[in-house]
Parts: C-alpha cells; sequence; structure tokens
C-alpha cells in the first residue's frame, strides 16, 4: 500500500512540476529585455500560480498565438500602439481587449479558475504596480 | 440501497443521471454573464476637454455580478462624446467591464450621471441601467 502511494505522490509532483515554467526568473531576468521602440507598448503576460498546472491553453493576441499560459510563468510582446484582444481557450474561450499606447507598458495577469471537465484560464488586466509586484517570482518563458 | 423499492431507486438514479445532464450542459454554457453591448457613435475631444476629480468610490454595477469600482480621488479627462454622455479616460486605474469577457473600458457621464461605459477596442457602449450621480470635483 505504501509503495502505491510513493507512486501516486510521484506521479503527481510529475505531472506538477511537468506543468511549471523553468526559465530564469523576471527579477533576474528583466533588465536584459531590449528597450522598446519608439512607436511601440509592451504587454506582460504572467501566470503567477501553480494551480491547475496542467493546463496551459495558447494566448492569442488579435488571434496570433503569442505565447503559452504556462503556471508560474511569463512572457511579453512588444507591439505598435493600439487595441488588442487577448483570448485564451480551453473548454471555452476568454477575452480581454485592452488598449496598448505608445511607450506603455501594460500587464496581463493569467487566472484559472473552476471549468467542468478542464480549468478555465482568463486574461485579466491589472494595473501596473500590481503586474510588477506579481510577476517578480514568475519564470521567463519566451514568446512565440 | 438494499431496503429501498427498486422503483425509488430507479427514481432516484434517473433523477442523478439528470441532474449530471443538468450539470454538464449549464457547464457547457459558461458563458452565463453577459453584458449588452450597444452600438454607439463616438466623436473624440477635439477643442477644450472637461477634466474633474470623483470624490467618492463608485460601485457601476451592470448587472454581471461583476460591478466596476471606480475609486475615489481619481482624475478623468474628456477623451470624447456619444449620443449617451461625454467619455472620459484616467490613468489613475484601471477601468474594465467584466462579465464572462473582460473589456477596457473608459466612463460615460452626462449631467453628473454615469450613464455607463464606453468600450474604445469594441467601440460599443454598455449602460449602467440607471443612472448613477456622482460627486465630482471639477478642474477645467
Amino acid at each position: 500500500m505504501k509503495k502505491i502511494l510513493g507512486l501516486f505522490a510521484l506521479v503527481t509532483a510529475a505531472a506538477l512540476f511537468t506543468g511549471c515554467a523553468s526559465g530564469p526568473k523576471y527579477s533576474t531576468i528583466k533588465s536584459t529585455f531590449p528597450p522598446l521602440a519608439q512607436d511601440s507598448g509592451r504587454i506582460y503576460f504572467y501566470r503567477n500560480s501553480i494551480l491547475g498546472a496542467a493546463v496551459q491553453p495558447p494566448v492569442k493576441l488579435n488571434g496570433n498565438e503569442v505565447g503559452t499560459a504556462k503556471a508560474d510563468g511569463f512572457f511579453y510582446v512588444d507591439r505598435p500602439a493600439g487595441n488588442y484582444t487577448v483570448e485564451t481557450s480551453t473548454e471555452v474561450t476568454r477575452r480581454l481587449s485592452l488598449m496598448l499606447d505608445t511607450n506603455q507598458t501594460r500587464y496581463v495577469k493569467l487566472n484559472i479558475s473552476m471549468g467542468f471537465f478542464v480549468g478555465h484560464v482568463y486574461p485579466e488586466l491589472v494595473d501596473n504596480a500590481t503586474g510588477e509586484n506579481e510577476i517578480t517570482e514568475c519564470k521567463y518563458t519566451g514568446g512565440k | 440501497m438494499k431496503t429501498m423499492p427498486k422503483t425509488l431507486r430507479n427514481k432516484i438514479i434517473c433523477l442523478l443521471g439528470l441532474g449530471l445532464v443538468g450539470l454538464f450542459l449549464t457547464g457547457c454554457m459558461f458563458d452565463v454573464s453577459h453584458v449588452k453591448l450597444a452600438p454607439v457613435s463616438f466623436a473624440a475631444t477635439t477643442g477644450p476637454a472637461h477634466s474633474f476629480v470623483l470624490n467618492q468610490n463608485v460601485d457601476a454595477r451592470l448587472g454581471t455580478g461583476f460591478p466596476t469600482r471606480l475609486d475615489a480621488l481619481t482624475r478623468w479627462h474628456q477623451v470624447g462624446t456619444t449620443e449617451y454622455g461625454d467619455v472620459f479616460a484616467t490613468k489613475d486605474q484601471i477601468v474594465t467591464v467584466e462579465s464572462s469577457n473582460i473589456y477596457e473600458a473608459q466612463l460615460v457621464v452626462s449631467n453628473r450621471c454615469i450613464t455607463g461605459f464606453y468600450l474604445p477596442v469594441d467601440l460599443k457602449f454598455v449602460s449602467v441601467g440607471h443612472p448613477i450621480p456622482i460627486e465630482i470635483k471639477s478642474f477645467n
């Protein structure tokens, strides 16, 4: 019985950790990111929870895949100023619309909530103070 | 269960099955919280714009279960006009309209009452239903 429990614990731990991001932390890598181009803004996407780590939907920006919602991970994209729609899909699609100005940095938090078969990941726009604080321990996953 | 009559047991199983199907169907309908998006004509402000400071916190309820909180002492600057009122934006807080999806929004004010929100990405208007009076301090 103990062997079975041990095996179960190992499998659970493996499932949990393979679902988590493994790159360098935001706080250590941030200084290496290139400065913004003159006509662009930057959008950070981060997921600072390991809850539902196995659920990792792609993140789409205006219909194009820009990264993956990995637990404990983050990535960013630089885009020209304009209007954008962020989408994440599991068994449902969740959308966030936001505006991006020149030289502006925005933070999109990828939250997870309960679903019927699979958890739902939904993008939420947070203020910069919250975003800068919550992204610190997240690990860089790189965009697409 | 052993002492339960067979017909009653079958009914309970049937009810449980129905409940599961119901749960599944409602589970499939996850987009349960909607906002009514109305068409709107927006004209950007070109001349001198109004500005104000909100004196108190306001919870603008849209019937979605997710009220939009507007913080006291936030500064708002007019960015345009619609048929529902003047449109104001702020850099002091994030303003979103939240339902199953989330929309970045700007405030629409008419006669010192919030009439709703303008969604600049979707180019739509969301009404608050009953206008919400606000206390403001104009500074322009």
